[in-house]
């Protein structure tokens, strides 16, 4: 299907999608002058305004069949009111109430009936993956549902105007969504990604030969030293890794990060290699997790702390990937925003810089052995956090987004979830879990635009025009 | 299809460089044009914190052609470089939308409170908070680990039901997915949850009460409350929820016998209702017959809430024989809807014959066609009862007809 759905400036159309065209649209959105029109005009301007952003992909017709008079609300009950009076006191006075100040200030709100209008359309497939922030746009959504990567209860779904029954679970390709919310490649980054390619290519090529002659060759015994061998040499070759992560990162951001920053990773990365160097001779420990990666770190850092620290590592790893908010996309924006740093953000760069310190000294003069024995907790665990971003948020250039992963720009404007799904991010699944409903005051139905619009639309949709 | 521009590089090629710093060959000219820019989609490489040349007659002065959209572009990126540059990254732990941003710049020192608006025009819809990582481990122990029910911890957590199950049904997931060591989306994870508002855990469990995550006894409004009814009542008569509900449904006035016994104990009729819906009052005759519309003591989810808040507010000094009672109560609801539920499976059982022949991959389940007025409904055209019947047409082929799934099953 074509997209039709373009996003102009001259006429302010809102789509659902989270481009900055729409963001700008969005702030010159206005209510639709109504004065000195006709009610046929204002109903037709209301309902081409909101159709541009409900189900644009669907047509009139299909719509039209989709839509029902009938609005669900819902009105929440205190089981304390309830217990309270048995409902006489409505009957009460002339017959319409007795008149109590009333103190919830939910019953003196009006219910907004006519902003679930669409309600019918957010039961669509692909418009729930938009609203579960699956997909920048909801033709995006579309896409990836017409493209296969989108299960419904464990099995491939392909039509993207199914209709979801309430305690459907859908589930997107963890992959496509990174894609779809990531910030996209520059062209330095494809230009890796490019080169990257070229040296596995050439490296299977020579790995092919040499498999093949030694396949015709050798035996199977002599496979197993290789193993060994292979082995022996993980530890460098994972830290080595880090290293080049982090020597990737500061690379790739020179213009976002501050110099300080830069600084305090080079420090890192300088002294991460003064030990890989030192420690050469002695590659016995297999590092399979991130636990015995840091542990071994410590070791070959002579960190005092470390055994102390190595029992309750397996336990701090667990929090720190629960608790941690420090995701260097996140570091990032707040570097972005360095003049207005928050405390929170200042006790975060103390330890780092306490850490950097003692590797700057390790750096300069290497004869000397360092003493690390100084490092607080608080330090570890800044060093530990730093590991394990690096193994979650890995650089890859064989990905279609920018590595690390950020959130694309001017995700934040658009970024709410509804409340009749419920979202697990981790494993990019959903649970439909309910019809939307409008109770007083709210509507869980998302639309940018005012009641007048909405009622508007609601009255063409009834036919009596 | 690109637009053409062999129109514009002729006369500019004659013209002096307009940003002489940059001296770029007339190919370069044609791209600093504003017109240009629409072709390519924007070019980072120039700085959209300089401001933009003010008039786009500069480079084309005899040009009469109207560059309306140039224009409107220019708007655009001046307000992505000004206003618009706040949007770009999120601000960890607090939202960022453009009611957000705006209260912001107006008062820079106050803490936003309450939930906020994503769209300006639309005070209607908030962005309501999502459960956090924490409360949503904790519920998962507490239904999967712990055994409690699903009810139980709805209330104690202020999480609709269908959240909860929800909720373990994810989590669950997740933990497998770990297990086979599955790529996750981790980095997006963190990034959503910095960006929206989040429902923390709380360590004391009162506190977490008192804050719920969202309502958990949401009364649906029901298609016969719809109407505005006017019902005339004398002034001597206690007219409660209940006569009211039985008005809306059309149903006789109660008799003094049934007003007393109600008044006596309310929340033991609510019981009885909840536990055998059969033995609900019907109105109508043959097709028409439907139970009367009940009141909202009955038709909330958690009913016997209601119960315990009459408890506790007869003996407000016993805390502790107060929850007594309401955990023996919640008990019984849910032995009540165990048993309900057992019989429902036991009742589909005995419909269906299973036969598995040996060495066969298939298990053949096989149920009786039921082909009567209450399946096909009144006018015989009930689509729930199968095959054919003589003068109900197909109606496949008509308009509108649903033609990819309706469901799916787990």
């Amino acid at each position: 299907m074509r997209n039709r759905a373009t996003t102009p400036l001259r006429q302010v159309k809102i789509r659902q999608s989270w481009s900055k065209y729409n963001l700008y649209n969005l702030t010159r959105l206005r209510n639709p002058v109504v004065g000195n029109r006709t009610f046929f005009q204002q109903k037709w301007t209301a309902k081409s305004m909101a159709r541009k952003y409900h189900g644009e992909q669907v047509r009139e017709s299909q719509w039209e069949r989709m839509f029902s008079r009938r609005l669900r609300t819902v009105v929440p009950m205190s089981p304390w009111k309830l217990a309270e009076d048995d409902g006489s006191g409505m009957a009460a006075g002339r017959g319409a109430g007795l008149e109590l100040p009333s103190k919830d200030s939910n019953y003196t709100r009006e219910t907004p009936y006519t902003t679930m209008t669409f309600a019918p359309l957010e039961r669509r497939l692909d418009v729930a993956i938009f609203r579960a922030l699956f997909a920048s746009s909801a033709r995006q959504a579309r896409q990836f549902v017409v493209h296969g990567a989108v299960t419904v209860n464990g099995k491939k779904m392909r039509y993207p105007g199914y209709l979801l029954n309430p305690g459907d679970m859908f589930q997107v390709d963890p992959e496509r969504v990174m894609f779809a919310t990531g910030a996209p490649k520059d062209k330095f980054d494809r230009r890796e990604a490019r080169i990257e390619r070229k040296k596995a290519e050439e490296k299977k090529e020579a790995e092919g030969e040499e498999g093949t002659a030694e396949e015709s060759k050798e035996s199977e015994p002599e496979a197993e030293p290789k193993e060994n061998e292979s082995e022996k040499l993980d530890t460098r070759k994972t830290l080595q890794g880090l290293l080049s992560q982090a020597k990737n990162l500061i690379s790739k951001d020179k213009n976002v990060l501050p110099a300080k920053r830069k600084q305090e990773l080079r420090g890192f990365q300088k002294a991460v290699r003064r030990v890989m160097s030192r420690s050469g001779a002695s590659q016995s420990v297999l590092t399979d997790n991130l636990e015995d990666q840091f542990s071994e770190l410590m070791t070959l850092l002579k960190a005092k702390k470390a055994e102390t620290k190595g029992e309750k590592a397996p336990k701090e790893s667990k929090e720190s990937k629960k608790t941690d908010s420090d995701s260097p996309a996140a570091s990032e924006s707040k570097d972005t925003k360095d003049a207005e740093a928050t405390d929170a953000a200042a006790s975060e760069n103390k330890p780092t810089e306490a850490l950097t310190e003692a590797f700057r000294k390790a750096a300069e003069n290497p004869e000397e052995e360092v003493d690390t024995s100084e490092l607080t907790e608080e330090e570890f665990e800044v060093l530990k956090r730093a590991l394990v971003q690096m193994r979650d948020n890995p650089i890859d250039s064989s990905k279609p987004y920018a590595t690390p992963w950020r959130p694309r720009d001017y995700m934040s404007a658009f970024a709410f979830i509804p409340r009749y799904l419920e979202v697990n991010q981790n494993i990019c699944a959903a649970v439909y879990l309910r019809h939307p409903v409008a109770r007083p005051g709210y509507s869980e139905v998302p639309t940018p635009f005012s009641e007048t619009v909405s009622t508007g639309a609601y009255h063409w949709y009834l036919r009596r025009r | 299809m690109p637009r053409r521009i062999h129109s514009q590089i002729v006369p500019n090629s004659l013209l002096p460089c307009r940003s002489s710093s940059s001296p770029a060959s007339s190919s370069g000219i044609a791209f600093s044009s504003p017109s240009c820019g629409l072709l390519h989609n924007l070019s980072y490489s120039r700085p959209f914190a300089s401001p933009l040349p003010a008039n786009s007659q500069t480079s084309r002065p005899f040009s009469s052609t109207q560059t309306a959209q140039t224009r409107l572009r220019q708007d655009m990126f001046a307000w992505l470089s000004s206003e618009g540059a706040e949007f770009k990254n999120h601000v960890p732990g607090s939202t960022n939308y453009i009611s957000d941003v705006k209260a912001r710049a107006k008062y820079p020192d106050m803490v936003l409170r309450g939930p906020s608006r994503p769209f300006p025009l639309n005070p209607n819809f908030v962005s309501e908070s999502v459960l956090s990582e924490e409360l949503r481990n904790e519920i998962y122990e507490r239904v999967v680990v712990k055994k409690q029910s699903v009810r139980a911890v709805s209330v104690e957590m202020g999480v609709d039901m269908r959240r909860v199950a929800a909720v373990c049904r994810l989590v669950e997931m997740e933990k497998r997915w770990r297990q086979q060591g599955k790529p996750l989306a981790l980095p997006y994870a963190r990034a959503v949850h910095e960006m929206i508002p989040t429902t923390p855990l709380y360590e004391k469990p009162s506190d977490q009460r008192n804050n719920p995550h969202e309502s958990i006894n949401d009364l649906p409004v029901h298609r016969l409350t719809d109407a505005q009814i006017f019902y005339p009542v004398s002034e001597s008569r206690h007219f409660t929820r209940v006569d009211a509900s039985r008005v809306f449904s059309a149903a006789p006035a109660t008799t003094r016998e049934q007003d007393a016994k109600q008044a006596a104990d309310p929340s033991e009729i609510v019981n009885n209702i909840n536990r055998h819906s059969s033995s609900i009052e019907t109105v109508g005759k043959g097709d028409e017959e439907q139970p009367i519309l009940q009141s909202a003591d009955v038709r909330i989810p958690h009913p016997y809430l209601i119960a315990h808040e009459r408890r506790r507010m007869a003996n407000p000094q016993e805390h502790r024989e107060n929850r007594k009672a309401y955990e023996e109560r919640l008990k019984e609801v849910e032995a009540a809807e165990e048993e309900h539920k057992r019989y429902a499976r036991e009742r589909r059982e005995r419909r269906l014959t299973r036969v598995q022949p040996e060495d066969s991959r298939f298990e053949f389940r096989i149920k009786d066609v039921v082909v009567s007025k209450e399946t096909t409904g009144p006018d015989g055209r009930g689509a729930r009862a199968p095959g054919r019947r003589y003068g109900v047409p197909s109606s496949d082929r008509k308009k509108g007809q649903v033609k990819i799934p309706t469901k799916v099953e787990v």
